[in-house]
C-alpha cells in the first residue's frame, strides 16, 4: 500500500501528540493521584433516611480522630442537602454523594468537582479546592421542571479560619 | 500554471512543500500549546481529583 510521505509525517506527528498527552496523563495517574473518580458502591436510595450514614444528622462537613474531613451530601428533586457547607481550602476533601431519586449531577464551577449522582450508588470524590472563596453547587443532569433551582452554596474558607466540627466516627456520627 | 516551463513545473514538484510544513507545524504547536495551558495552567491549580 502507497502512503504518501506527507501523509506518513501527519500520521506520526499526530501519533507522537497522543502520546505526549497520554504519557502526561499517565505520570499523573500513576504518581500523582490525579485519576477519573470510579468508586462502585452501592445504597438503598429508598431508604437513606433509616441508614446510618446519610440520616439528616449525619449530613454535611464531618471531620474523624485522624484529621479526614468527610462531606455527605444528599441530592433530591430539587436541592443539595445541606443548604450550605464550610470546608477549608488547600486540604483534602472526600465527599460522599447520593440521591434519594432520580439521577442528578453534581457541579462546582471554577474547580474540578463534577460527577453524576446514579440512584442506588454512592459517588465518591477525593478532591481539594485550591482558592477560598463562595461556590454554587449545581445540578448538571436535567432532573425535573425544577432542575433550574437545583443548587446549594459550599464556602471554601482559610485552613486557618475554618471551625472544625465535631469529630466523629470514620464512618460518621452514628451515636 | 498554463505558460510554465517543463523545466519550471519539474521544480516545482520536486521542491519541499515548506507551505504544507508550516501548516503542519503551526498547527502541532498551537495544538500542544492549547493542550498543556488547559491542563497545566486551568485543570491542575483546580485541585487533585481521585
Amino acid at each position: 500500500m502507497h502512503i504518501d510521505p506527507l501523509e506518513k509525517k501527519w500520521a506520526q506527528i499526530v501519533l507522537a501528540i497522543c502520546a505526549l498527552f497520554v504519557g502526561i496523563i499517565m505520570i499523573d495517574a500513576l504518581f500523582h493521584s490525579v485519576n477519573a473518580p470510579s468508586n462502585v458502591e452501592t445504597i438503598n436510595s429508598a431508604t437513606l433516611h433509616l441508614s446510618e450514614e446519610f440520616a439528616e444528622d449525619n449530613l454535611g462537613v464531618q471531620i474523624d480522630d485522624k484529621g479526614d474531613i468527610t462531606i455527605r451530601m444528599v441530592a433530591g428533586r430539587y436541592s443539595f442537602l445541606p443548604k450550605k457547607i464550610a470546608v477549608p481550602a488547600e486540604t483534602k476533601l472526600t465527599f460522599r454523594w447520593v440521591s434519594i431519586d432520580v439521577l442528578h449531577g453534581v457541579h462546582i464551577p471554577m474547580t474540578n468537582m463534577s460527577t453524576m449522582i446514579v440512584p442506588g450508588f454512592v459517588a465518591e470524590i477525593e478532591t481539594s479546592f485550591p482558592k477560598p472563596g463562595n461556590y454554587p453547587v449545581l445540578c448538571n443532569e436535567y432532573c425535573g421542571l425544577g432542575h433550574d433551582h437545583m443548587w446549594s452554596k459550599i464556602d471554601v474558607v482559610e485552613k486557618d479560619q475554618w471551625v472544625k466540627p465535631q469529630i466523629t466516627s470514620k464512618e460518621g456520627d452514628t451515636k | 500554471m498554463n505558460q510554465l516551463t517543463e523545466e519550471e513545473r519539474k521544480e516545482i514538484i520536486e521542491s519541499p512543500p515548506i507551505g504544507t510544513w508550516s501548516l503542519m507545524l503551526i498547527v502541532s504547536l498551537s495544538m500542544v500549546a492549547g493542550w498543556l495551558f488547559l491542563y497545566y495552567g486551568v485543570f491542575l491549580p483546580r485541585g487533585m481529583i481521585n
